[in-house]
Parts: C-alpha cells; structure tokens; sequence
C-alpha cells in the first residue's frame, strides 16, 4: 500500500491474499501472546510498562525482578523461521528450492553460452549452490531491504559458466579468444561479488556457499586460462 | 529519556491480556480464582473487579482499564467482566473499522496516525450516539420482551409474583457470584431485609439508597460460621463493646446521647499551652484545674442522670475519669463508635450529636427500646433497637436524599415528605462465613446486590432532547411519571404520554443469559438499514453496526462451551422466561454500556505514553510505595 505524501489523495487497495494471510497471522499470535500474558498475570507477574525492544510486546516482571517477554522467549519467533541456519525447516525447503532451481534453468541456459562449438555437450547439473537463493531465504525476514540484488541478467550466462566442470575445447582459439575473455571477465566479477558477500555474511551456511562459489570461480579460471593457452 | 510507542496497537493487546485474564471465569460454567498471599491466606473468587484490582500492573492503560471497571462497579456491582469483554470487542471493530477505511480527509504523518485520528473519531461518535439515542432504542425494542416490576408490588405479600422476580433476580446474581449452593439462601436473607427497611419511605428507590449508602453500619462479618448462619437481628448493631459494666435496666424507653467531643478537656496535647494561675491573687497548680474538670465533669452527668439519660455514645476516646464516674452513676458508655455507625444512628433516632456538651436540648435526647450486648463470635457488640421515628426524623431523610434526584422532580418529592409518618423497626444483617476472606467476600457480594438492585429501580434521568420536552411539559411529565411509577403492568408506550419520547422504565428486568444482547443487536441492524446513511458519510459505516457486532461477543462467550445453544438462542430470542438462565436488570445493562463507550474514547483518546526516568534512590522508593499500595489494594 503506497503511501503518498499528503497531497494527493490516499489510494487505498484491499489487501491481497498473501497479506490477509498475514494479517490473519498476526492476530492469531497476538491472540496467543495475550493468552500466554494472561496466564502469567494470574501467576502473579507484574506487567510493565515498557515494550520489548525486538518485537514490541509489553513485557512482564516476575516476582525475582526479572524481565520477561512472553513472544521472545515463549512462543517461535515470526521472523527466524524463514532462517535456514535456525530452522531446521527453513534449511530443508532451501534445499528443494536449490535442486528445483538447478534443473529447471540449467537446459535452458547451456545453449546460451555453448552456443555452436560445444552444442554436444552434456549440461552436468550438479546442484552448485547459488549465493542468490540462499542469501534471499536467509535474510528474507530479517532485512527491511528487498534480498541482496539478483545478480543481473549478464552474469547469469557466467553461473551457468560455473555448471559445466569441463569447459568446452575449443579448437578454434582466435574465434573463441573474446569469449573465453568476456567469459573470464564474467568469472571475476563474480569472484568479487562473492568476496564482498562473504566478508559481510553472517550466517554458517551462506559463508560455507560462498567459499565453495569461489572455489567453482577459480577452478573455472583456471580452466578457461588453460583454454587459452 | 522518554520512550514512545505506538499506542493504538497497545490499547487492543493491553485490554486484550485483561480479556484473557478474565475469560476463564466468565459466565455461569466460569470458574473462580484462587488468591494466596505470603502469609498463608487463601481465597476464591469470581468477582472480576476483585480478580483484576488483585493483579499486579503497572503499565498504565492496564490501570485506567481497571480503575474504570471499580468505578463503574462501585455504582451498579455488577458487571465488570462483561465491560472487559465488550471493551476488548469494540476496541477490535473499532480498530478493524479504522484499518479498513481510514480518514483521509486530513493530511496524517503515517497510516498509523490516521488510522488512529479514525478510531478516536468512531468512538466519539459511538458515545454520541449512546447518549442520544440508545435509551430510547432500549424502551422501545428491548425493554418491551422483558417486564417491569414495581417496588410496590414487591413487600405487598411475601408470595407475589413481584417477590418472586425480584428473588429470582437476586438468585441469579448471587450464583454467578458465589456460586449455585447458597444462592438460594442468600437471596432470601436478603429479600428480608428489604422487605424490612422497605417502609422507610415513599419512594422506592430511597430505601435502597439508604440501605446502599449505610451498608457498612448495617451488616456485621463475623467469621468462623458457616454461611447458613448468616441472619437478620432487630436494632442496629454497634461494632463497640461497652466501656463500662453494662448495669440491667427494665425500665423503657431508654435515652441515649451520642457525643463527638471529649467531655473533659484533655491536658497533655502536644503544642498546648496551659496557662495556670493567672490574673489571680493565688497560686493556682495543675492539680486543682484537675479538680475543677472532675467538679465539672460530675455536674455534666448529673445534668444527663435528671434528664434520665443512661446511654452515652463517644466518637472519641473518653478519659478514665469519665468513665468512673459515668459507672458510679450507672450509665453505658461506649466510645470510639465509628463515623458510619453514629450517622446511621443519628439518621434512624432523629437525635443529633452533641459538640458542646454544656448545652443538652431535647432534640440531643434519643430514644431506644432496648440496648444490650450480643456476642457474635469472637466479639461483642451493642446492640440498640429504636422505638419509633417522628415526622421531623423523615423531614430529615428527606433533605439527604433530595440533592441526589434530577431537579425537575424536586417538586413533587417534597410535597409527598413532608405529611408522613413512618415507624421503621431497623434491622441488621449478621453475615457469617467460614474464614475472613469468605466473609469478605460475602459481605461485598451483599453491597453488589443492593447496589444492583439500586440501579435497577433508579429512574433514569432525561437525557438530550427528551430533557428539552420535559421542561416544556413539566405537568404533563410529572403525572406520567407517578403514573409510572404506580403501574405494575408490563410497559408500553401507550401508558406514557405520547408527546414525549418513551423513556426506560425502572424494575425492568429480563432473562439473562444473552437476550438483551442479541434483542439490541437485532435493533441496532434495524436502525443502520432504515437510516440514511446522511449522518455517517465521513465514515462510511454507521457505528450502530459496529456496536451490534460488538454487542455479540457477550454472548458468544456465555455459549462458547455450546455453539448450538448460541445459534438457538440467538433466533428464539423472544421466548420469554422459558430458559432458565436466571434474570438480568435492563438498567445495569443500559449502564455498562455507557460506561464501556466512556472507557473507549477516553482510552482512544491517550495519544502517547511518556515514561520518564528518575533518579535511582527515589525510583526505589517509589517502587516500595508502589508495592505496599497494591497490598492495601488488595485487602
């Protein structure tokens, strides 16, 4: 719901469906917070007036001066289990999520790089990790921003650059110099776009694919410098 | 350092926590709380004022929640966990309403402001409406499946159809407060009482404000006997035993006085200065100013020994030498007799305390039939009947109770005083219950119910336009109102005075168990589709709907254990008195209501919460303070 600055008038659109879920999910955990503080009112904690500074729950004091937040430390956050590293669930639909995404664009990207010389060439689909998808479902709740940028369309021929194992022979070198060069180009961006990444990652799982992504990125250097030589 | 929070979404949860505090001992399959203290004490109870007032809180819409429903059940007693509910209900609509369609006609910071300008704005406009139109809708749509009973017909017999009701009504609140095994006994004993203190005067309603405001001079706790023990004693009890041996006296009638100074000046006050000696050629010392207090204190009694007095009451405590001689001249003395207790004395006697006791007029000089002491359990009292009250006493219960009544009436309430004549035998109730707590409870169980029925047979006074035609017409108006108040026939408007609005009747009661609730839902639906929606353009939703379907949590929650029932209920809602849900009192529901809309726009109206931060040492304090206020609270 966009919201303008005052001037004009304020468009307002029912919700769609995936935010009436979401409404209709909030209430029922507030219903439950307010049952769950309920509850411990009638045991005999105080409730305050002060707020919890993560998720905004007005917080209770037990009879040892405590402070307790119920939706904290109670009740499974809102937000943590979209975490893969957190959630055993969340690790598990990222993975299907991983081999679904693997093989359904991999045939159609492989023509696209190996275009004539290497047409026969058999797409291997190993399921490489791809810093996108796993990036996006961790930070998916935590991070106010959209995920971190898809990586735009052109370096999506240099992923599928990492797919193949071997390269393709070439035996025309002359032909194929600019586009092992264009290709080593695409495969050091993404060297360092997976350097920056894996400075700032903060979860387990993300800094273990991104170590392997730059593994995949150096191997195919290696392999392309090979070519060329 | 302040901190802010978005206060419209705490408003909801805040009142929701409540909600859910109470929700558990809700309707007649509710269950009790259990209280305990440090000290070993334990108690029941199904009291939602006493559950609340006995939690801990601190935050402070928590606190304005709870304030609210004490005030609230300090003047009806009763209802104070359907205002909770109703209150968290409309807060929800209100808050879904305003999320849906928020005010767009001003420029607002942030979604959240607006949507909270549109939740202010609904609830003014709820209450408006309340005020304005609801007591007419009530006459009109609701009141009509019930039936009204006078006070009249109450005392006329003790088999009456009129007995009967007012008996069931009390049955049904005394069993959704103390439960189903006493109720019954508990609503006779107290049907006596009023049958008792009924004849104190004309009107109706003014014995049970007199019975309302002295309760606490009117019941004795005693403890450590079962309930059924609990009876009504003639006279009114003093909570003091005698200070001096209670001498036998046969001969009638005994003369009291009550005095509310002390009878010998006190030497030693802290800050006096007594001056002995001066202007005369002697040496005065301190003790022959006490010999001349003695001298004078033994002409006082012998002035109260010739005008036959033999009964002194004292505010005060009284020195030693008082005492003395008040023994060696065979007289009662009680002192320290509370406020309550000597004004409840002074009302029924005619007799006025005494400040200077060197002037004793007749008027002073009370009347009793006995005094003598009685022991109820491990105390003992004075007990002390009156013999008669004089026209002058009535005159005089007329004065209090007038400044209490809608001024438009005050001319023809006057007129009916002055000429009576009325003997009143008072009573007074010996409540009784297994420990101190269970005593407690019973006694405010008691209060609740008078208060209740208080409320049920106070005439509501003219609200809005109707008080504009009553001014007009004050005649008219005042014969249709004795007309009122005489007729024991179910009410219709065609009994009223057909040029001003129908008004609701007192004694209206109907069967409890939802039906109120769903009769006006059904009539606030009929009154959103038939009008226009002129006034609520702004919004777009009238707000009669809004509380319609608010209106129907209440009785959701006494179904909730039974859909079925909700769904029948709900569409057989004019079986009159077939269910046996008990009975309800229209006006204390008519009362809640407007009590729950207050609470809602004064609570929509808290914009932010300000929380400062002082110095650690006094914030300790404060703490300590805070929670030995609570503790008083909870006694």
């Amino acid at each position: 719901m966009a919201l303008n600055g005052g001037d004009e008038d304020f468009e307002w659109e029912p919700p769609s469906e995936a935010e009436m879920k979401v409404i209709q999910a909030r209430r029922e955990r507030q219903d439950k917070i307010s049952k769950l503080m309920g509850d411990y009112l009638l045991k005999g904690y105080k409730m305050l007036g002060d707020c919890c500074d993560v998720c905004g729950t007005i917080l209770l004091q037990d009879r040892q001066q405590k402070k307790y937040c119920v939706s904290c430390q109670e009740l499974d956050s809102d937000i943590d289990k979209d975490n893969p590293a957190l959630n055993a669930q969340a690790a598990l639909s990222q993975v299907r999520e991983r081999q679904l995404a693997a093989q359904s664009p991999a045939p159609s990207q492989t023509p696209e790089l190996n275009g004539g010389p290497s047409n026969g060439q058999p797409s291997v689909s190993v399921p490489q990790p791809r810093p996108e998808h796993c990036e996006g479902a961790a930070a998916g709740g935590r991070a106010l921003l959209p995920p971190p940028a898809v990586p735009p369309p052109p370096a999506a021929p240099s992923t599928t650059a990492l797919a193949p194992t071997r390269p393709a022979v070439c035996p025309q070198n002359p032909a194929l110099r600019p586009v092992l060069q264009e290709a080593e180009e695409a495969v050091l961006t993404k060297l360092r776009w997976a350097t920056t990444q894996l400075q700032g990652a903060a979860s387990l799982e993300a800094s273990i694919q991104l170590c392997s992504l730059i593994t995949s990125c150096a191997n195919s250097l290696r392999s392309l410098k090979e070519l060329s030589q | 350092m302040c901190s802010f929070f978005c206060p419209f979404m705490s408003h909801g949860s805040v009142v929701g926590v409540l909600e859910a505090v109470i929700l558990r001992s809700f309707g007649p399959e509710g269950g009790q709380v259990l209280f305990t203290r440090d000290t070993g004490q334990a108690m029941l109870s199904r009291s939602g004022t006493h559950i609340l007032r006995a939690l801990h809180l601190e935050h402070p819409l928590a606190r304005m929640v709870v304030e609210c429903v004490w005030k609230h059940s300090t003047v009806t007693g009763d209802g104070s966990k359907t205002f909770i509910l109703l209150l968290a209900s409309l807060l929800r609509k209100i808050h879904t309403t305003a999320s849906r369609e928020p005010h767009v006609s001003h420029s607002y910071n942030s979604l959240e402001a607006a949507e909270a300008a549109t939740a202010r704005h609904l609830a003014d406009k709820l209450l408006a409406f309340a005020l304005k139109e609801l007591d007419d809708l009530i006459a009109m749509e609701v009141a009509p499946h019930g039936r009204c009973v006078s006070w009249e017909d109450f005392t006329a017999e003790m088999h009456s159809p009129a007995n009967h009701y007012v008996q069931k009504l009390l049955a049904s609140f005394f069993h959704m407060r103390l439960g189903y095994v006493h109720c019954a006994f508990i609503s006779e004993l107290t049907c006596e009482l009023l049958n008792h203190w009924k004849c104190i005067d004309n009107l109706p309603y003014f014995a049970l404000q007199f019975l309302k405001d002295n309760f606490p001079a009117i019941h004795t706790p005693v403890s450590g006997f079962p309930i059924t023990s609990s009876r009504l004693i003639e006279g009114q009890v003093i909570h003091r035993d005698f200070a001096t041996p209670y001498p036998q006296t046969d001969h009638q009638p005994i003369k009291a006085v009550v005095f509310t100074g002390y009878l010998q000046p006190r030497l030693l006050n802290t800050g006096d200065v007594l001056e002995v000696g001066c202007g005369g050629t002697e040496e005065r010392s301190i003790v022959d100013f006490s010999a001349w207090t003695e001298r004078s204190l033994q002409c006082l009694i012998a002035n109260l020994q010739s005008l036959g007095v033999s009964v002194l009451l004292s505010v005060v405590k009284q020195s030693a030498a008082v005492l003395a001689l008040a023994t060696q001249a065979e007289m009662c003395f009680v002192d320290c007799v509370s406020e309550d207790e000597l004004s409840l004395f002074a009302q029924l006697s005619g007799a006025t305390p005494i400040s200077d006791c060197w002037r004793i007029e007749p008027e002073h000089i009370a009347e009793l039939t006995f005094c003598r002491p009685i022991l109820l359990g491990p105390h003992r009292y004075e007990n002390m009947p009156f013999f008669s009250l004089t026209c002058k006493a009535t005159h005089l219960h007329a004065k209090n109770y007038l400044g209490t009544i809608h001024t438009s009436h005050l001319q023809t309430l006057v007129a009916d005083v002055f000429i009576i004549r009325v003997k009143v035998k008072p009573y007074s109730l010996i409540i009784c219950g297994s420990g101190e707590g269970q005593t407690d409870q019973y006694a405010c169980a008691f209060q609740d119910a008078i208060r209740m029925l208080f409320t049920t047979w106070e005439p509501i006074p003219a609200t809005g336009t109707t008080a504009a035609k009553r001014t007009v017409q004050s005649d008219k108006r005042t014969s249709s109102y004795t007309h009122v108040l005489t007729d024991s026939s179910t009410c219709t408007s065609s009994n009223l005075n057909p040029l001003h609005k129908c008004v609701l009747q007192p004694g209206c009661i109907m069967p409890a168990g939802g039906t109120f609730e769903f009769l006006l839902h059904h009539a606030l639906l009929k009154l959103s589709h038939s009008c226009s929606a002129s006034n609520d353009t702004n919004i777009g939703v009238p707000v009669s709907r809004l509380l319609a379907s608010a209106l129907l949590s209440v009785p959701k929650q006494i179904y909730s254990h039974s859909p079925g029932q909700f769904l029948q209920t709900r569409t057989r809602h004019n079986a009159i008195f077939t269910q046996d849900m008990g009975l309800e009192s229209v006006s204390c529901k008519y009362e809640l209501l407007l009590a729950v809309l207050q609470c809602v726009t004064s609570l929509l109206r808290v914009d932010t919460i300000l929380r400062t931060h002082t110095a650690l040492h006094t914030q300790s304090l404060a703490d300590t303070s805070w929670e030995s206020t609570e503790d008083e609270a909870e006694n």
